[in-house]
C-alpha cells in the first residue's frame, strides 16, 4: 500500500516537474511580495526591462514594418522607387524557383527537425548510461554545434565534393562509380539535410537531456514490475514525461531550420542550379545577387508569415500540454 | 528488485535507467560498461570526422612544396605571415566580447523581471521575444542595412556588435530568466524585509548567486557571434573590417583552393570556440529555456 501511494507520488512529482520545463523544478509558487511601495517598484520593472524592449523593437519592429513598405516599392537596396501594389509578390508566385524552393524548405524543415530530433534523443539516452568518461563524450558531441559553421561547412565541402578525397573514394570503392556529391541536385540535397542534421543534433541532445534529468527513475521500475516492454516503458513513460520538452524543442529547431542561411550558402551556395535553395538562400539571392530588392524582401515576408504562423500554432499547443 | 531485470533494463538504449540499480549491476560484471564506452566512441570518432580533417589538413604539407615531413607548420606561417588573419582575429575577438557584456547587461535585468513578474505586460514581452525569434534575420537585414547606412554603421564593428546582441537576445534573456527562476524568491523577500530595494535584492541576491547562468548566456553569445556569417558578409564590406568567418572565404578561388590556408584559418576559427567550451562546459545549460519560453 505504502509502496503504491510513494509511486503514484512520483509519478505525479515526475509529471509536474516535466510540464513545468526541466531544470526549473525550483520554481517558487507564490508571487513574490512587493517592497514597500508598489510605485517604485514598477519603475525599477520597467527600468530593468527597457534596454531590451528598445532593442527588439528597433531591430525587429522598424525592419519589420519597412520591410512590408519596401515588398510593396520598386526600387532597390539604397532608395525606395514607386508604389507597385502587389506587383513584387505577384512576381515571385509566378516564378517556379519560389515553388522548388518552397518544397525544398519544407523537406528541409521536417527532416532537419525530426532528423536532429531522433539523433539527439537517441544519443541524450545513451549518455544516460553507466560508462567511462561520460562527460568528456558529452562535451565532446557537442562540437558540431560549438565549431563555427564556417569551419564544418568548409570540412564537409572537402570532405563530399573534392575529387579523390575520402567520400568520393569510398563511393568509389563501393562501385557507385565517380560521383560529384554537390553537382547532382538529389545527391546535394541529401547531404545539405544530412549536414544540417549533423550540426542541429547536439542542441536536440541537450534539450533531451535536461528533459530526462527530470524524469523520476521509480517510474520504470513500476513499468519493469509490470512486465511492460523497454520500447513500451519508451512510448508510454519517457516520451509522455518529455512532451513538453520535446515540443518546445522542435518549435525552436523549426525556427532555427527556416532561417538558416548560412549552413546551405556555405556548402553549396542554393546550387546546383536552385536545388538546395530554401526560401531565405532564395531571398539573399534575389536581393544581394540579382538586385531585385522588391521581389527579395517579398519572398522574406511570405516566409516570415509562414515561420511566425507555425510557431505560434506549435505554442499553443505547448500550452495544452501544459494543461492536460 | 532482482539483478536480472536490471540487466535487461541495461542493455536495452531506451530505457533510462535507474542510475542506483546500474551501479549495483555493473558491480558484477564491467562488459556493459565498456560496451556503452564503446559505442559512444565509435559513434564519437565518427561524427567528428569533419573536425579531425580541418585540423590534419592543416597541418599537412601543401601538394607541391617540397617538405617531406608528415606535419608542418607552414600554412600558419604563411597565413599568419601574409594574409589578414591576425586583424581578422582581433576584429572577431572585440565585437564577439562586445556582444557577450552587451548582452548579458541586456538580459540579465530582462529575464530577472520575465521570471519574477507575473503582469500581463510581461506576458506581452514575452510573447515579443517569441516573435522576435521567429523573425529571420534576413527579413530584417536589408531595412537595418538602410537605416545602419544612414548612421554609418555599416562597415563597421560597432554597427556589427549592435547586431549581434540583437540576435541573441532573446535566447540569452529565457537563459537568465530559466537560471533565476531555481533561485528561491525568498532570499529576495528577506532582503526586501530588510529594506533593501527590488533593484538593490536583484544585483546583490540574484546576481550575486547567478554566475552559471550569466556563465551560460555569456557562452552562447560567445559561440553565436563568433560564428556569424550572415550578418557579417551583408554589413562588412573592407577587408581591414572583416571578421574571420568572413575572411576565410577569401581563401577559396574557383580554379585551385589551396586547402592547406583554408584548413589552417578554419582552425584559427574554431579554436576559441572549443576553448571556451571547453572550460565553461560543466555551466553551460540550454534545457531550461523551454519554461521561460512558453510561460510557467
Amino acid at each position: 500500500m505504502t509502496s503504491t501511494q510513494a509511486r503514484s507520488s512520483g509519478v505525479l512529482n515526475g509529471l509536474s516537474r516535466a510540464r513545468k520545463g526541466v531544470g526549473l523544478g525550483g520554481r517558487s509558487e507564490h508571487t513574490p511580495r512587493p517592497p514597500r511601495r508598489f510605485s517604485t517598484r514598477s519603475i525599477t520593472l520597467v527600468l530593468l526591462v527597457a534596454p531590451s524592449v528598445v532593442l527588439v523593437v528597433l531591430i525587429y519592429g522598424y525592419p519589420a514594418i519597412y520591410s512590408v513598405f519596401q515588398s510593396l516599392h520598386d526600387g532597390n537596396l539604397v532608395e525606395v522607387g514607386e508604389f507597385v501594389g502587389l506587383q513584387n509578390y505577384r512576381i515571385v508566385l509566378h516564378d517556379p524557383v519560389f515553388w522548388q524552393s518552397v518544397r525544398f524548405t519544407i523537406l528541409y524543415c521536417v527532416v532537419g527537425v525530426f532528423g536532429s530530433w531522433v539523433v539527439g534523443l537517441a544519443l541524450a539516452l545513451l549518455l544516460r548510461k553507466r560508462m567511462y568518461g561520460r562527460s568528456f563524450f558529452k562535451t565532446l558531441l557537442l562540437l558540431p554545434w560549438v565549431v563555427p559553421v564556417v569551419v564544418t561547412a568548409t570540412a564537409w565541402k572537402w570532405l563530399v565534393a573534392t575529387p579523390g578525397s575520402v567520400v568520393p573514394r569510398f563511393a568509389q570503392d563501393l562501385g557507385f562509380g565517380q560521383l560529384l556529391f554537390l553537382d547532382s541536385p538529389g545527391l546535394a540535397k541529401t547531404i545539405v539535410i544530412a549536414y544540417k542534421i549533423w550540426l542541429s543534433f547536439p542542441f536536440m541532445m541537450l534539450m533531451a537531456s535536461a528533459a530526462l534529468a527530470g524524469v523520476e527513475n521509480d517510474l520504470y521500475e513500476a513499468a519493469r514490475v509490470d512486465g511492460a516492454s523497454s520500447w513500451q516503458q519508451f512510448r508510454r513513460i519517457t516520451l509522455p514525461l518529455i512532451a513538453r520538452s520535446t515540443y518546445i524543442s522542435w518549435i525552436l529547431m523549426f525556427i532555427f531550420c527556416i532561417g538558416d542561411f548560412q549552413s546551405i550558402y556555405l556548402l553549396t551556395g542554393g546550387g546546383p542550379v536552385s536545388s538546395t535553395s530554401t526560401l531565405v538562400v532564395l531571398a539573399y539571392e534575389t536581393v544581394f545577387g540579382n538586385f531585385q530588392t522588391g521581389p527579395g524582401v517579398a519572398i522574406g515576408i511570405i516566409m516570415t508569415l509562414v515561420s511566425v504562423l507555425v510557431s505560434v500554432v506549435l505554442f499553443r499547443r505547448i500550452r495544452k500540454v501544459q494543461i492536460s | 528488485m532482482s539483478s536480472s531485470t536490471v540487466g535487461t533494463a541495461e542493455t536495452n538504449p531506451l530505457v533510462v535507467p535507474d542510475e542506483s540499480g546500474t551501479e549495483g549491476a555493473s558491480r558484477g560484471s564491467s562488459s556493459p560498461l565498456w560496451r556503452y564506452t564503446l559505442a559512444v566512441l565509435v559513434i564519437a570518432v565518427v561524427v567528428l570526422i569533419p573536425v579531425f580533417v580541418t585540423v590534419v589538413l592543416a597541418f599537412r604539407p601543401q601538394l607541391q612544396s617540397t617538405s617531406h615531413s608528415f606535419l608542418t607548420l607552414q600554412n600558419f606561417t604563411y597565413v599568419f605571415s601574409q594574409t589578414q588573419v591576425l586583424t581578422w582575429l582581433r576584429n572577431s575577438l572585440i565585437v564577439t566580447l562586445a556582444t557577450v557584456v552587451v548582452a548579458i547587461l541586456v538580459a540579465a535585468p530582462a529575464g530577472y523581471v520575465l521570471s519574477r513578474s507575473r503582469s500581463k505586460a510581461i506576458s506581452g514581452y514575452a510573447l515579443l521575444l517569441f516573435i522576435a525569434q521567429s523573425f529571420p534575420q534576413i527579413v530584417s537585414i536589408v531595412p537595418l542595412f538602410v537605416l545602419f547606412a544612414k548612421f554609418n554603421l555599416v562597415d563597421n564593428l560597432l554597427g556589427l556588435a549592435i547586431l549581434y546582441v540583437s540576435i541573441t537576445i532573446s535566447v540569452a534573456t529565457w537563459m537568465m530568466a530559466a537560471y533565476i527562476d531555481t533561485i528561491p524568491v525568498a532570499l529576495e523577500e528577506a532582503a526586501w524585509i530588510d529594506g533593501c530595494s527590488l533593484f538593490g535584492g536583484f544585483v546583490r541576491i540574484v546576481l550575486r548567486n547567478s554566475l552559471p547562468g550569466l556563465l551560460s548566456t555569456a557562452i552562447f553569445a560567445f559561440l553565436l557571434a563568433w560564428s556569424d556569417f550572415l550578418i557579417a558578409v551583408v554589413f562588412l564590406r573592407s577587408d581591414t573590417n572583416f571578421t574571420l568567418p568572413i575572411g576565410l572565404q577569401t581563401f577559396f578561388s574557383t580554379n585551385s583552393t589551396e586547402w592547406g590556408y583554408v584548413m589552417a584559418v578554419s582552425v584559427v576559427v574554431l579554436v576559441p570556440p572549443v576553448i571556451v567550451f571547453g572550460f565553461l562546459n560543466r555551466y553551460f545549460s540550454i534545457g531550461g529555456i523551454g519554461g521561460s519560453l512558453a510561460g510557467h
